[in-house]
């Protein structure tokens, strides 16, 4: 039903080896662009993935815009991506208060 | 990966042979889920990595089911977040509670009983065991199966005896130092959840696909 790319490999190797969790983050990158670019549905939970590599890589932004994706992709994972935005921005926030 | 479906072919696949009994659906098709929660794996195995790497091969076939699975990496994080870092300590919440911390409609949890490779003569014969169970948000247990699966190399191919013992020793050697479990668990999930006499009910996307085919 859905072009998976090598959604299941990456992360298995991920979990065998940590340091390719980066390779999978790019991975990820390729597919879904790759998907996006052929105007095909990406697979339930690829976008929401990519963005938690991307939190866990430090960037919180890239992170919000693919729960985001995830979000209007998927209206079933609406609660969880909206909670973990809402989240997010807030820590940002804080960290913006400290900052001044 | 090719080489690990090309290992599954060449070898005897031997699942439960006795008739199971076909289990009431009604209280799933009550519950009507669309979205599934697939939870860290309990580990009853004495191999550390097996909860992880069985947790790799459980989304893909439920999502072509028809289902929304939460991204079960993603899930891991938000658990740890929440203080959860022991799947033991997962399965001992009521499904309700997770549920609605994800906002799921139902939940899976999955227990691996067996996971273990075991020296027999001349092969290694790979066992695994998982044990499944769903729940919906209101806490019905909506599901249940229990998948033991095991196989041992093939040793009916022709050649002198020699070469092939030769060839079998070295194979079984192989598969000791690295037991190549993932396609017994990708196949032990397919059977649950698709083929099998158990097999879910198809979930909202796969219905609308047949739905259009039609």
């Amino acid at each position: 039903m859905y072009d998976w790319g090598q959604y299941e490999p990456m992360l298995y190797a991920g979990y065998k080896d940590p340091t390719k969790m980066e390779a999978m983050r790019i991975g990820l990158e390729t597919h879904i662009a790759e998907l996006e670019g052929k105007k095909q549905k990406v697979p339930p939970g690829l976008y929401a993935e990519l963005g938690t590599l991307y939190l866990q890589a430090g960037s919180s932004d890239k992170a919000i815009a693919m729960y985001t994706n995830e979000r209007n992709t998927w209206p079933e994972s609406k609660g969880l991506m909206d909670a973990m935005t809402r989240n997010l921005e807030k820590r940002r926030q804080a960290m913006a208060e400290v900052k001044q | 990966m090719r080489s690990a479906i090309g290992a599954l072919a060449a070898v005897v696949l031997s699942g439960c042979v006795a008739q199971p009994v076909k289990t009431d659906m009604s209280a799933f098709q009550a519950a009507a889920p669309r979205s599934i929660l697939i939870v860290p794996m309990v580990n009853k195995s004495l191999d550390v990595d097996a909860p992880n790497y069985v947790l790799t091969t459980v989304p893909v076939p439920l999502a072509e089911k028809g289902y929304y699975v939460f991204p079960v990496n993603t899930t891991k994080m938000v658990l740890e977040q929440e203080g959860f870092y022991e799947a033991d300590r997962v399965h001992s919440q009521p499904p309700a509670t997770l549920a609605k911390l994800f906002d799921a409609d139902a939940v899976l949890y999955v227990t691996i009983n067996r996971w273990d490779a075991k020296y027999v003569v001349i092969a290694t014969q790979v066992t695994v065991e998982f044990e499944y169970h769903m729940f919906s948000r209101d806490g019905t247990k909506i599901w249940s199966e229990v998948k033991h699966m095991q196989w041992q190399p093939d040793n009916n191919s022709s050649g002198s005896p020699l070469a092939q013992l030769l060839t079998t020793l070295v194979s079984a050697a192989i598969a000791r130092a690295a037991p190549n479990y993932m396609p017994l668990a990708q196949q032990a999930n397919r059977q649950v959840f698709v083929i099998g006499p158990n097999a879910i009910p198809d979930g909202p996307y796969r219905a609308a696909l047949n739905q259009k085919a039609r």
